[in-house]
């Protein structure tokens, strides 16, 4: 490997190494509050040592590792979405017994899984950081071990992410089979070649590879884990698997099908829409019924993982791909910061009660008289995934909505407006349950200064970039058109 | 069906019948058994299609170190005297013949295999040197990858094992 190369990938090197450092810190001196300082830490270092790479982009390490700015930009969303998970969970974990420094660790590991998962070009690295980020994950959901919910969304998630992770092995295979290679880029001169055999291993294999990514991304009918896992795991780990995991997959789902050409086959696209109409309608109908807030926002993010995949489509439409890869990126930063404002309070609310997290919605009447300013924030993130404007959610619907028009997707975009309308009602319903003037709900609630913090600094930039999106739409422009 | 393409269809038959019989069996230790003999299937397909040092890793590490972890766990679940007719009821010799019949069938594949001509049905043969070169060349990344992948799993499992042991030492 040149010089280059290696300062190519140093973020990575050096998140493995801090973790290493991370781990013989806590094998020899166990204290929560360095473990940590040495996270954040870490994610900050990983951040800026994208520095560097920054002058020799786009560049390729080894046959495994593309780095360019589309890499980079998610890279930024990710260590951002993974330092607030960790304010967060240093406040909901620090009250709740010894011995949650693995936590930490763990949530590094994840974070680890996730940037080589966007830096990824080839199947090996894929499926290898799909893994990291699993594997972690099935202990991050399962660390409190406490009561029934944590265990069955645990092995809700154990099961049907190891079941998904093996529909992708076989569409690798398949499509391995036919093309004799595993990177994305070789793929594209497969594809192009009209063959008929050739033709039906790929559409299968990428079915497959798409039946295994619908499951982790939870969309309709693959959705079925999503509102138990979300119940169930602790409120940190929620914001990290609807964030960081869903993300992450979302970025190299996207990669994978515009750098080999494969989403222009027009079967794939015509199941995608389907899977985005169900996942936006049911995502919505479902949520309406709901009386558990956390539920409420695992139906509404299947919904909004359907918005998304608008947004994919538009990739294999003629003269589309530059316009997804835009509209997408927006739309998954608006998509981060709004579910971290969302989780962020959920987490806020759920310290006050040990045993179980604040999921009913009765724990939030009567916020707005006792807490005020967090309830503002949770009305604001609402709104926001709602889809109101001068909130970034708006901007990033927006975009949704101009990529549809367009390609003209027009009965994607009847389901988009379909599904913006019913998702109103259950956010105002959480919104005037917060209004209610009670005693009862919201009384105790302490604001923690960690993770406090981090919900107001996400509430001030899902407002600010709403009103003046510009400098994101820049970055995004400078950054991500890279694969386009 | 040409004539060298017969032991691949035997071998992917009887990993696919013993995968059935796995996965539809009532006890866990049967289904061990069938899931074993599909493992050593599998290797058969691996050797045949040239990648014999798939194979051998293959038979050595699921067939060998994962499901000797399984049994372990069978064996650690810990059923009592209750227990102990089940493992009788289970470990008749009537039940031995199907799972004999499938090694057999394998047995006699390999011997034929191994007695004829060692080209693979398809592509070239690639030797465990080649999958070093490979490894240590430009799948490095990979490697190392899997290697903070099984930290990961392994933090977990700590995790996970350590407040089962502590609260079962707790309550005895």
């Amino acid at each position: 490997m040149s010089e280059q190369q290696l300062v190519a990938i140093l973020p990575h090197i050096l998140l493995s190494a801090l973790i290493l450092i991370q781990m013989m810190v806590i094998a020899f001196a166990r204290n929560l509050m360095t473990t940590v300082v040495i996270s954040v830490i870490a994610l900050i270092l990983t951040g800026l040592a994208f520095m560097p790479a920054h002058s020799l982009i786009p560049i390729a390490v080894t046959p495994l590792i593309v780095l360019d700015g589309y890499a980079i930009f998610y890279s930024g969303l990710i260590l951002m979405s993974a330092t607030a998970v960790t304010l967060m969970a240093y406040d909901y974990f620090k009250d709740r017994g010894e011995r949650q420094d693995e936590f930490f660790m763990l949530l590094l590991l994840a974070t680890l899984g996730a940037l080589i998962l966007v830096c990824s070009s080839h199947f090996a690295s894929l499926i290898l950081g799909l893994e990291l980020l699993g594997v972690s994950l099935y202990t991050m959901i399962s660390y409190p071990q406490k009561g029934l919910l944590t265990l069955e969304a645990a092995l809700k998630y154990l099961i049907l992410s190891g079941v998904s992770s093996t529909f992708i092995l076989f569409g690798t295979a398949l499509i391995y089979a036919i093309s004799g290679s595993l990177g994305f880029a070789e793929l594209a001169t497969i594809g192009s070649a009209e063959n008929g055999t050739s033709e039906l291993f790929l559409a299968a294999g990428s079915a497959l590879i798409f039946g295994g990514i619908m499951f982790k991304l939870s969309l309709a009918p693959f959705h079925m884990w999503t509102p138990d896992v979300y119940e169930g795991a602790p409120a940190p780990v929620t914001a990290f698997v609807a964030t960081v995991s869903k993300g992450a997959i979302f970025a190299i789902t996207l990669r994978l099908f515009t750098s080999s050409g494969l989403i222009e086959t027009s079967s794939i696209l015509t199941g995608l829409s389907i899977v985005a109409i169900l996942s936006m309608l049911a995502g919505n109908l479902l949520a309406l019924r709901q009386d558990n807030v956390k539920r409420i926002l695992a139906y509404s993010s299947i919904a909004h993982l359907g918005y998304l995949m608008v947004a994919f489509i538009t990739a294999g439409m003629i003269g589309g791909k530059a316009l997804a890869v835009e509209s997408s990126s927006y739309f998954l930063f608006a998509y981060f910061i709004t579910t971290l404002g969302a989780f962020g309070v959920v987490t806020i609310v759920s310290l006050r009660d040990h045993e179980k997290d604040a999921g009913d919605i009765s724990y939030y009447e009567g916020l707005f008289w006792h807490r005020p300013l967090l309830a503002m924030m949770f009305t604001l993130t609402l709104l926001s995934l709602a889809g109101i404007p001068l909130t970034v959610g708006f901007i990033g619907k927006f975009y949704i909505f101009t990529a549809g028009v367009t390609t003209t997707l027009w009965l994607l975009l009847l389901a988009v407006i379909a599904g913006s309308g019913i998702g109103l009602f259950y956010y105002l319903r959480i919104i005037f349950a917060m209004t209610k003037r009670t005693d009862a709900g919201a009384s105790e609630i302490e604001i923690p200064l960690a993770g406090g913090w981090a919900v107001a600094a996400i509430s001030a930039a899902m407002l600010l970039f709403g009103i003046y999106p510009a400098p994101i739409i820049n970055l995004i422009n400078n950054l991500v058109s890279s694969i386009a | 069906m040409s004539i060298e393409l017969f032991p691949f269809y035997v071998a992917a038959t009887v990993s696919l019948v013993s995968t059935l019989l796995a996965v539809s069996r009532y006890s866990p230790t049967h289904a061990l058994i069938y899931f074993i003999i599909s493992l050593l299937a599998t290797a058969v397909v691996f050797f045949l299609l040239g990648a014999p040092f798939a194979a051998v890793l293959e038979i050595m590490v699921y067939a060998g170190a994962i499901v000797v972890l399984f049994l372990f766990v069978v064996m650690m679940l810990n059923l009592g005297s209750r227990g102990d007719e089940l493992a009788h009821q289970w470990l008749k010799p009537k039940m031995w013949i199907m799972p004999s019949i499938l090694c057999l069938i394998l047995f006699f594949e390999l011997v034929y295999v191994l007695s004829g001509t060692s080209t693979p049905i398809t592509g070239t043969a690639v030797s465990p040197k080649e999958v070093g070169i490979q490894l240590f060349g430009p799948y490095v990344l990979a490697v190392e990858i899997a290697s903070m992948l099984l930290l990961a799993a392994l933090v977990g499992a700590y995790h996970l094992g350590r407040r089962y042991l502590s609260d079962t030492r707790g309550q005895s």
